[in-house]
């Protein structure tokens, strides 16, 4: 596997499901004949609104398979270790302390706490056993302070930014232009962690003193690798809320499709899913019958990742018990 | 050559100095084994003559310091242990194939050589049919095929292998023992094992660790001439009996070896000593 026509025709697909969703959201929109005056802006907030689903979908299923693999743990994402909640109560904390915040020193607080959080989760979990439930666990003790946290702040913070309570659950409502840079930023983060990572990270899937004997610094990579996936993820946290399951389910899917577990087939892959994902998600969530009106993509992102990960967590189990 | 002088290993997290001062020089292409019992250190030796761990002292290889050519080490040297994939993670036999040509794949994808390679390897090793097959759906036998294909992927000059023998039946043990022997004409061979019947049925050289020091190396024939060396080791008598032109160890349970020892009237002349009545040199 990953011979160059494989990569080729994995980044054909990474390019197909970018661009044709854009292209969709564009000719759907010109073909409902709006207003020009209203069509102009209609246009330029669900371009950037779609623009954003799919930033945020490839950059998380990236950040998934990265942290999966250098965890060897198929359970985790950064939302199962706590990045996401961690980066939303800095972000609430920081809107609180902040008057005016700046998009930046929101992005940056948001990195802080995430890889704080990450630190937590980690610790705790390999001080119990380092086992892949173990950092589950961990985990869930780690995303449940954040999240109550977060939840506390939140009844002050939304008298300062009505918004606030959308970014618990994720949502791309209030996408606007000065987003961009920081999801751009997200994207190349992970590009330069996939094409400098992946073959490290294809060594150390196997074990660390197998790493090592292959010449592969074991904790060296997978602190360069939770630095990227961490800030990452959170870079899209503090833009657009707390987007669960999406890097969690996007990998197995690749990998499951590609029957490899080759990192350098297998992200490309799982950030085209991640991105038609998210895409598809964003659409569905605004389009909802019984004139219920917007409900937040990532509340039906973890609708539909969560039975994933509770069918990955019962066969690893049996896997155990065998 | 390998060698290693006064090589120490001390644990930091727990505080346990699992070698002592080794002192050994381990023959070219030959295969070599490291016995001993639990603890004895076998797999810290392992690991330290592969540069997976930190250690005190000097370790050798062809008479060059092996801390100063370890990018060199890395395409020459193979160690394997055990894999740590967790399932789920989907790693197929081929994936591990071609990531364990890692120190010697250049660039950032696979070239025609490192699938040449892990196809040639795989054929070697009878696992061909495997390749596109789960690590998970694999039996132990067939896992331990693939451990000693990937350690080959890369045409190590030499191969350290932890206890390739374990969970292996009578036949795939057999089909190790010769595989092992064929490839020591071309590669330098170290491994560790519990089982003395596999070892004398594999090894021409042997290095007897005991609570973190080397209390024995030889030749074979040196280790049946000293085979008392392994019972005071294990605490458990060995008697090495010929089969063909060669001789291999098979511990003794105490009763048959008071047995042995009283049917010959040794009894009261062995009774301290763990050595076989049998003990006999190589031919």
């Amino acid at each position: 596997m990953s011979s160059r026509y494989a990569i080729i025709g994995a980044f054909l697909l990474l390019l197909a499901s970018t661009t044709i969703p854009l292209l969709y959201t564009y000719t759907s929109t010109l073909l409902e004949s709006l207003d020009a005056g209203v069509a102009e802006r209609v246009l330029a907030y669900r371009l950037y609104r779609s623009l954003y689903a799919i930033l945020a979908g490839v950059v998380l299923a990236a950040s998934g398979c990265m942290l999966q693999a250098s965890l060897r743990n198929p359970l985790v994402d950064h939302y199962v270790l706590g990045i996401g909640s961690g980066s939303l109560f800095a972000v609430y904390t920081a809107l609180l302390l902040v008057d005016h915040v700046s998009l930046w020193a929101l992005s940056l607080s948001a990195t802080i706490g995430g890889l704080v959080a990450l630190a937590l989760t980690v610790l705790v979990a390999e001080s119990v056993s380092g086992s892949d439930v173990a950092y589950v666990l961990s985990g869930i003790g780690v995303t449940s302070l954040f999240s109550g946290l977060s939840v506390l702040l939140l009844h002050y913070v939304v008298r300062k930014y009505a918004y606030a309570s959308l970014m618990l659950t994720g949502t791309f409502i209030h996408s606007r232009p000065d987003n961009l840079q920081y999801a751009v930023t997200a994207l190349l983060l992970v590009l330069v962690g996939y094409f400098t990572l992946s073959k490290r990270l294809n060594a150390l899937m196997l074990g660390d003193d197998y790493a090592a004997q292959l010449g592969v610094d074991p904790n060296l990579t997978r602190l360069l690798t939770s630095l990227v996936a961490g800030v990452s993820a959170s870079i899209i946290v503090s833009q657009f809320g707390v987007i669960g399951f999406l890097g969690l389910v996007t990998p197995h899917i690749a990998r499951f499709t590609l029957r490899t577990s080759d990192n350098r087939l297998v992200v490309p892959v799982a950030m085209a899913t991640g991105s038609l994902l998210l895409y598809m998600t964003d659409t569905v969530s605004r389009a909802l019958p019984g004139g219920v009106g917007e409900i937040p993509a990532g509340a039906l992102i973890s609708a539909i990742g969560a039975p994933f990960f509770l069918i990955l967590l019962t066969r690893r189990f049996r896997g155990v018990l065998k | 050559m390998i060698s290693a002088k006064n090589l120490t290993v001390t644990y930091r997290s727990s505080g346990v100095v699992a070698l002592r001062e080794v002192e050994l020089t381990i023959p070219e292409r030959t295969v070599t084994c490291i016995l001993g019992p639990n603890a004895s250190g076998k797999t810290t030796l392992l690991k330290a003559l592969a540069q997976v761990i930190n250690y005190i002292g000097v370790v050798e290889i062809s008479g060059r310091d092996a801390k100063s050519m370890l990018r060199e080490l890395r395409r020459i040297l193979s160690y394997v242990s055990t894999l740590e994939e967790r399932e789920l993670l989907g790693v197929t036999v081929l994936d591990v194939l071609l990531y364990s040509r890692y120190p010697v794949s250049r660039g950032f994808l696979n070239t025609r050589e490192d699938v040449d390679k892990a196809r040639e390897v795989a054929v070697k090793l009878g696992i061909k049919g495997l390749l596109n097959r789960r690590l998970s759906e694999l039996s132990a036998g067939e896992l331990q095929r693939v451990v000693l294909a990937a350690a080959l992927a890369r045409e190590p000059r030499i191969l350290l292998l932890d206890e390739p023998d374990s969970h292996l039946d009578v036949y795939s043990k057999t089909w190790l023992s010769g595989f092992l022997r064929e490839t020591s004409s071309r590669v330098t061979v170290v491994l560790s094992t519990h089982d003395p019947l596999f070892a004398s049925m594999t090894c021409e050289y042997f290095v007897i660790l005991s609570r973190g020091r080397v209390v024995f190396t030889g030749s074979k024939s040196e280790l049946l001439e000293n085979i008392h060396v392994l019972g005071e080791v294990y605490g458990v008598a060995f008697a090495s009996v010929p089969i063909g032109e060669h001789y291999v160890l098979i511990p003794l349970s105490s009763e048959t070896h008071r047995a042995e020892l009283a049917s010959r009237g040794e009894l009261s002349r062995q009774k301290t000593s763990c050595s076989s009545s049998n003990t006999r040199g190589d031919h």
